[in-house]
């Protein structure tokens, strides 16, 4: 627990004490930044469904971090009554990339494991479906990687239109034109 | 139909002699081109746009539809249906998704159809130029009559490329549309190569070509072949008790 603890609203503080290893660090007025281990995950999340009103699960977003090999996701609930945005950090391994599906609590993270799922590779264990959902004529690795190289993909999988006029090579002539 | 209904004249009238004349080719071919002039005088000032927006140049269409810059005074009118529309206006990016639906948009149009590509995207791929979800080059895969270059353009070049567009109809210019007729196997190519081996639209252009005679060299090939392999494949797989796998099945039923 950080010292910023005082800032964050009695309520919500009244939720986070009842769980050990978490910090909470508050980012304005309406939102709080909390960082936790993935496996306290879901009992944060029905918590705060439970005890705080934070019935609205806005997104779940991922991040990909290729120096240390890991998947941060990012999962922000919202509370109608409270209205206040947290954001839920937690950081799992790459390989295997493997998380529990919160569909149980929350329905629409169906949608955005479904998209995670997709795009980055992540497989989360419960969830109701994990087929294709919007890349369905992709057939290569997760686009949304950072190993993946959407360049060289570019240029093998698409031609270029040859574009080279006399006014271009008249500029190149003089010493100038397009840099690579 | 009987059998002889292809040979005979189907107004005429069965016991007296055929008293018209037969037009010889050359007389038929300079009939058809002041029909064809005239058709093609009177095809440039009634153009109907497909309501269809891909990108965000879509934006650009309002105030040039609408009484600022009013492109129906030249005679360019949007429309909702691809069966009654004449220009594919592809307003900017186009996705893979997108462009599946662009084909078979485009395949569904009746001829003569024309395809203008709008701004960078269709050009080069604009700014999605290194996206992996996105074409580079429209014309690679549908025949376009007309680019406009740009991100975006403005309604003064969109309007200035439908008079341009009507002067090349009424001079008999804007042709792109035979082409894909004449070379579907390097249109259907290139579909193929990002949709798979797999790719079929419901439009059998290879029939139309021979209906209408613009048959080509490049018209089949290698990957045509491939359509005619799935339909038998699809045909195989139709049920025994499909009730309309044959016309004589049904009928003793």
């Amino acid at each position: 627990m950080t010292s910023q603890r005082a800032s964050v609203p009695a309520q919500l503080d009244h939720i986070l004490h009842e769980m050990s290893e978490v910090r909470v660090t508050p980012k304005g007025e309406r939102r709080v930044r909390v960082d936790l281990a993935a496996d306290r995950l879901p009992t944060l999340l029905q918590l705060l469904k439970g005890h705080g009103g934070f019935l609205h699960l806005s997104s779940i977003s991922c991040v990909d971090w290729p120096e240390t090999d890991e998947f941060e996701l990012v999962y922000h609930v919202w509370s109608y009554e409270s209205k206040m945005l947290i954001s839920a950090h937690t950081l799992i391994a790459k390989s295997p990339g493997r998380f529990v599906s919160v569909y149980d609590i929350h329905a629409p993270a169906g949608f955005y494991e479904r998209d995670i799922h997709e795009m980055y590779g992540v497989h989360f264990e419960g969830s109701p479906n994990l087929n294709k959902f919007i890349l369905t004529s992709w057939h290569g690795p997760p686009p949304m990687l950072k190993s993946f190289d959407t360049r060289a993909y570019v240029d093998e999988t698409y031609a270029w239109r040859d574009y080279n006029p006399q006014w271009l090579k008249d500029i190149a002539a003089k010493g100038g034109g397009i840099e690579e | 139909m009987s059998e002889n209904a292809g040979s005979r004249n189907p107004l005429q009238l069965r016991d007296q002699p055929e008293t018209c004349r037969t037009a010889d080719a050359e007389e038929r071919s300079a009939w058809q081109r002041v029909i064809g002039r005239f058709a093609d005088n009177c095809r440039a000032r009634s153009l109907f746009v497909l309501h269809y927006c891909t990108g965000c140049g879509a934006i650009e269409l309002p105030p040039t539809i609408t009484s600022r810059f009013d492109m129906e005074r030249v005679g360019v009118s949007p429309m909702v249906t691809p069966r009654q529309a004449d220009i594919l206006l592809i307003t900017g990016y186009v996705a893979l998704k997108t462009l599946k639906r662009v084909i078979l948009s485009y395949e569904q149009m009746q001829a003569p159809k024309y395809v203008i590509g709008f701004g960078s995207c269709t050009i080069n791929g604009g700014m999605y130029w290194n996206s992996y979800a996105t074409i580079k080059q429209l014309d690679q895969y549908i025949p376009t009559d007309l680019f406009i270059a740009g991100c975006m353009p403005r309604p003064e070049a969109v309007q200035e490329v439908f008079l341009e567009l009507m002067r090349m109809i009424d001079a008999g210019k804007a042709n792109a549309w035979r082409d894909y007729y004449r070379n579907y196997d390097h249109y259907l190519a290139n579909q193929q190569a990002l949709f798979g081996p797999q790719w079929h639209t419901p439009t059998d252009i290879v029939a139309e070509a021979k209906h209408y005679g613009l048959m080509g060299p490049g018209t089949t090939g290698p990957h045509t072949r491939l359509l005619d392999q799935h339909a038998e494949w699809a045909l195989d797989r139709i049920p025994e008790d499909y009730p309309e796998r044959g016309e004589n099945e049904r009928s003793e039923r």
